[in-house]
């Protein structure tokens, strides 16, 4: 065991190395490209035994990742974006193989316009597609998903892709002191692949993949989807408990941050909730009740988990880094329909949308958010998700506008 | 002209075994579904087929296959890299001592003229790039046959599809030229790569035959003959594949490493008339009056092509020198 | 209505005049076609609804009153569905000549109506194969809610579209015509509708079973294609000289060649395509209308 400073790229990169992935495609897309060109490197100097090939496109790389774990080798890939918005249809045709290999996506806002800053946008539009999704805050937490990704996939009960999310820039380029595990520890932790049905082969006839007209044999194949799915949950359970009795660290589905008496709780997911964590230290401080849920998996929804962690506090604010236009955020839908079959209700729900394109959310914004949340009423009514955006900001914008030659015409709300 | 013959004399030599059972839910008469089942013939047994959307993907429908080798459906825009996944995860167990040498296997792709002239084709051209290890068979029905024939980039000049249709705009129905496919792939030098005809047995068993020595992509082009989308009584879809052959519509040939040599030349072309005259798609070129001009087109785009062969090849002179009939 | 024939009778267009004549004669009005895997030659349903008030159903017909049956071949044949909801049905019509040896097995226990419809578009419009406007003629009749002349404007509009010149159509109302008056309205009994359903709770299944793989290879040889069939090839081995072309040629790989190198054709497979027939250079092979069991 050794501790380096590593970046989120090269945490995910080492993820891949100590899984002795034996099969990578790739293609390059910012912020995510150093992962790939670490591994190219790897394979090229022999330290990875198995192939790196880089594809045309991420829809051609996916299918390639899917058809290889199709074909029983321990698969990885990465993307981000735009990339990951290209490969959707591949997405969703190898999760119906029912394949399990990693695929890491750099979390960055989707065009247009055209942007490199981080939101979840891109992931959250993957997030029906039959993936295992697990969203990461820090960079130690990057290898050390990438590791649990890869035994949640190929459990059994599983069999299915895993995504592990870190943000772009605040994650993929950022360097921390990481923890990088003991190989002969990783090796104990992960065994090698054994696919656990069947796999290309010239003695097993097999048709993978086969078109299913019926609406009733379509409903079954679609529902052990989403029951391997919610297997993930307590194989995620075993997987973390096995990986802490080896590593020390222990990660759940959600993670709770100072909510064991938290009134006001903020919910988050990603790299920001770290900031989350700081605006809590800081009112907690001051005496203030407040907590913090970060929601690591998002797929499947630990949703009881949710339901039990919030049930019983007098306000819940979700922070959305990411805008479904015409709804607000998405993740404020997922915590609303989690408690909805709870049976009691969290009295005060809000929605707050931050950190679009990478835009900051300063620890001003959060205080605002708490004490929004601590003023709020049940009876306040209907109430329209906020966007996270300061008077400064907005100047500074109409700035960019004057300059875009836009100071004539139009009108400002 | 008939090239010298390697493998097979005659119809009778090829592979008596059946790769794929009957029992296929494709039209009867189905051209696409004749070359799959010759050329599997020859290829033998443990092939994947890998196949993008379009007709044949419904040759394999819950809970049944005609397939006895292996078949991954994919998409129709990504076949090629399926094909990549595979080939390369059976290279890497067979160099890790995992896969044993009666488990190797051929991977084939099986894909439409939308999936291969349209959406698929950065895929496939990326996947010669890389001198992927490979055959892919076209089947060229010369449109989006599945979805119930609209034009493709392969649907030929003056073809009727559902979505060119013969209007006052375009009396040709189709009005662009059908994309060389041959030539774009040639473009890369792929190590092998053949036009095929269904009708043509021994010279499209013999292409693969010769393919199966050579490694890196193999590229077959196969003019798919389509009752349903063309519009024949499937009982002349054999006599159909003939006539474009002999018609000089469609060309036999191979490229070894990018240079051509045409397989098989008639002795005397037949007008192209004969070959367009029994399909309904291309019913508006003489009904209800002649449409001369774009008849001739068609004509002088296959003279053409045809004297261009006579300069290149002259070893395919002899009967190229008898000339074409002309129209 | 649920009508039955195979892809190319026109088993859509049946569904659709019956629709579009409901409609002219003020109904509410439901019709659809169902498309499989199977292409041409394959078994084809398609339905209509017709009420006096809204309908509030969609989609296919498990309990038809009337099903129309265009092609007696698929009696036999499961999966084509033709017997589905056949007790409770009012009337199972079937184009057909041999509806007393269809009644002789007596197998069927459901009011079967008859009539030879493809012998009456052979001999009207030349063409045995559009089954369309007969079937759609006969549902009509059957059904007592269609006049003739709504029947007519049905006919007449749904063929427009299909883009028939005005010859063809007037040929078609007269056959229209003519089955209409030859057959007679069965009564139709308005039928409660039961519905319990016993909702399965399901569980996970090993990765093997769900997943949609198939471990069975050529299984497809259970699906008996050789049913799409409407000609027959067969070969005169008198004067097959075993050239192998037959053989290569068929694009279902349903002819073998036997021991001695003669060729055997696999009926239950063989779709009829008779590519076979052209191929054959001895012209040892001829084509037969095919006769099934019934
Ligand atoms: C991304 C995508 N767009 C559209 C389709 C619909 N589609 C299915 S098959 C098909 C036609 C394919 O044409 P071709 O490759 O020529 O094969 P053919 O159907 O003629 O056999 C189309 C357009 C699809 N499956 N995927
Ligand atoms: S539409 Fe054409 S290509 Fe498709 S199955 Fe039918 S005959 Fe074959
Ligand atoms: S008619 Fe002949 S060629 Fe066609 S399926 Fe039958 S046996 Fe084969
Ligand atoms: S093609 Fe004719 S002569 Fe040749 S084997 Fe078949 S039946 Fe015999
Ligand atoms: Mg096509």
């Amino acid at each position: 065991m050794v501790r380096r400073m590593l970046t989120g790229n090269a945490a995910a990169a080492w993820g891949a190395r100590l899984a002795q992935v034996e099969y990578v495609p790739a293609f390059p897309i910012t912020p995510q490209t150093e992962i790939i060109e670490s591994l190219a490197t790897w394979f090229a100097d022999g330290t990875l035994s198995g192939k790196f090939v880089t594809m045309d496109s991420e829809h051609s790389m996916v299918t390639a990742a899917g058809a290889a774990a199709a074909t029983g080798v321990r698969t990885f890939t990465a993307t981000s974006s735009q990339g990951l918005v290209y490969a959707m249809e591949a997405l969703y045709t190898v999760s119906g193989w029912r394949v399990p290999f990693v695929l890491v996506n750099v979390s960055r806002g989707l065009s247009s316009p055209i942007t490199l800053g981080p939101d979840h946008n891109d992931v959250l539009a993957a997030r029906d597609a039959g993936f295992i999704q697990i969203h990461v805050e820090t960079c130690q937490e990057v290898l050390d998903s990438v590791l649990m990704a890869f035994r949640i996939a190929e459990d059994v009960r599983v069999s299915l892709p895993t995504l592990v999310n870190l943000d772009g820039f605040f994650l993929s380029f950022t360097r921390e002191p990481v923890e990088i595990p003991d190989a002969k520890l990783v090796q104990e932790f992960l065994p090698a692949f054994h696919p656990q049905h069947p796999v290309f082969s010239g003695s097993q006839s097999l048709a993978q993949g086969v078109a299913v007209l019926d609406g009733a044999t379509y409903s079954y194949f679609r529902y052990q989807m989403h029951r391997a799915l919610e297997n993930a949950l307590e194989v995620h359970e075993e997987v973390a408990e096995a990986f802490s009795r080896l590593f020390g660290r222990r990660y759940r589905a959600l993670e709770e941050y100072g909510m064991a008496d938290a009134e006001i709780v903020l919910v988050m997911a990603g790299s920001f909730a770290t900031k989350g964590k700081a605006a809590v230290n800081r009112w907690r401080e001051q005496g203030r009740k407040v907590g913090l849920l970060r929601l690591r998996m998002l797929r499947p929804q630990p949703a009881a988990d949710i339901a039990r962690s919030l049930i019983g506090r007098k306000a819940v604010g979700v922070i959305d880094q990411n805008i479904s236009p015409g709804l607000g955020g998405i993740l404020y839908q997922e915590v609303s329909g989690a408690l909805a079959s709870a049976g009691e209700r969290v009295p005060v729900m809000r929605s707050f949308i931050g950190g679009l394109g990478g835009k900051d959310i300063s620890q001003g914004e959060f205080d605002w958010v708490l004490e929004a949340l601590d003023g709020a009423k049940p009876s306040d009514g209907p109430v329209p998700c906020q966007l996270l955006f300061t008077d400064a900001e907005y100047e500074q914008v109409r700035m960019a506008l004057s300059i875009a030659g836009k100071s004539q015409g139009g009108t400002a709300s | 002209m008939k090239v010298p013959r390697e493998f097979y004399k005659g119809p009778k030599d090829i592979p008596h075994e059946e790769e794929l059972s009957p029992g296929a839910p494709l039209c009867a008469g189905c051209g696409g579904l004749m070359t799959l089942r010759l050329m599997h013939k020859v290829l033998g047994e443990n092939v994947v087929i890998v196949n993008a959307a379009g007709c044949m993907t419904l040759m394999a429908t819950y809970p049944y296959s005609p397939i006895r080798s292996s078949w991954l459906y994919t998409t129709m825009g990504s076949v090629a890299a399926g094909a990549q996944g595979i080939r390369d995860a059976l290279d890497i167990r067979r160099a890790k001592g995992k896969l044993s040498e009666q488990d190797e296997m051929k991977v084939l792709v099986l894909a439409g003229d939308g999936s291969t002239y349209d959406m698929g084709l950065s895929a496939t051209s990326a996947a010669i790039h890389r001198r992927l290890d490979f055959w892919y068979l076209c089947y060229d029905n010369e449109a989006y046959g599945n979805t119930g024939f609209q034009m493709s980039s392969a649907s030929p000049f003056a073809s009727r599809t559902t979505t060119s249709p013969i209007g006052q705009q375009e009396p040709e129905g189709t009005f662009q030229e059908k994309k060389d496919m041959f030539e774009l792939w040639r473009a890369q030098k792929p190590p092998y790569m053949a036009t095929v005809s269904s009708h043509e047995v021994v010279d499209l068993a013999e292409k693969v035959k010769r393919s199966m020595a050579i490694k890196g992509p193999k590229l077959f082009l196969a003019l798919a003959v389509c009752p349903t989308g063309w519009g024949f009584d499937p009982r002349m879809g054999d006599e159909l594949a003939h006539l474009a052959v002999k018609t000089g519509i469609w060309p036999l040939k191979e490229a070894v490493d990018g240079v051509v040599r045409h397989t098989l030349i008639p002795s005397r072309f037949l007008p192209v008339e004969e070959y367009l005259r029994p399909q309904l798609r291309f019913r508006h070129l003489f009904e209800p009056a002649p449409h001369t001009e774009a008849m001739q087109a068609i004509q002088q785009k296959v003279d053409r092509y045809w004297e261009q062969v006579r300069k290149d090849e002259p070893a395919a002179s002899p009967a190229l020198n008898r000339g074409t009939s002309g129209t | 209505m649920r009508f039955h024939g195979r892809g190319g009778h026109g088993i859509k267009t049946a569904s659709r005049i019956v629709g579009t004549a409901a409609f002219l004669a003020g109904y509410e009005v439901q019709d659809s076609p169902i498309y499989g895997a199977e292409r041409r030659g394959a078994p084809v349903t398609a339905f209509t609804r017709i009420a006096s008030s809204a309908i509030l159903e969609r989609g296919v017909i498990t309990q038809p009153d009337l099903i129309i049956c265009g092609d007696e071949t698929l009696l036999e044949s499961p999966a084509s569905g033709v017997l589905n909801g056949v007790e409770q049905a009012a009337a199972l019509f079937i184009n057909t000549r041999n509806l007393e040896a269809i009644r002789a097995q007596g197998k069927l226990h459901v009011r079967m109506v008859a009539l030879d419809i493809t012998q009456r578009t052979s001999d009207r419009i030349g063409k045995a194969s559009a089954l369309s406007v007969g079937l759609g003629a006969a549902a009509a009749r059957l059904s007592g809610l269609i006049s003739c002349e709504q029947l007519g404007e049905g006919v007449r509009t749904e063929l427009e579209e299909l883009g028939l010149d005005a010859p063809m159509i007037e040929k078609n109302l007269l056959l229209a015509q003519e089955v209409y008056a030859e057959l007679e309205t069965v009564t139709v009994e308005p039928r409660k509708f039961s519905a319990t359903a016993v909702i399965h709770k399901m569980g996970y299944d090993h990765v093997l079973l769900g997943t949609p793989s198939i471990l069975a290879p050529g299984n497809a040889e259970a699906r008996q294609t050789g049913a799409w069939r409407v000609e027959r090839p067969e070969i005169d081995y008198d004067s097959c000289t075993r050239c192998g072309l037959c053989f290569v040629h068929c694009p279902d790989g349903a002819i073998a060649l036997d021991e001695q190198g003669y060729p055997v054709i696999d009926y239950d497979h063989c779709k009829g395509c008779l590519i076979c027939l052209e191929q054959c250079p001895r012209h040892s092979i001829r084509s037969k209308k095919e006769v099934r069991s019934w």
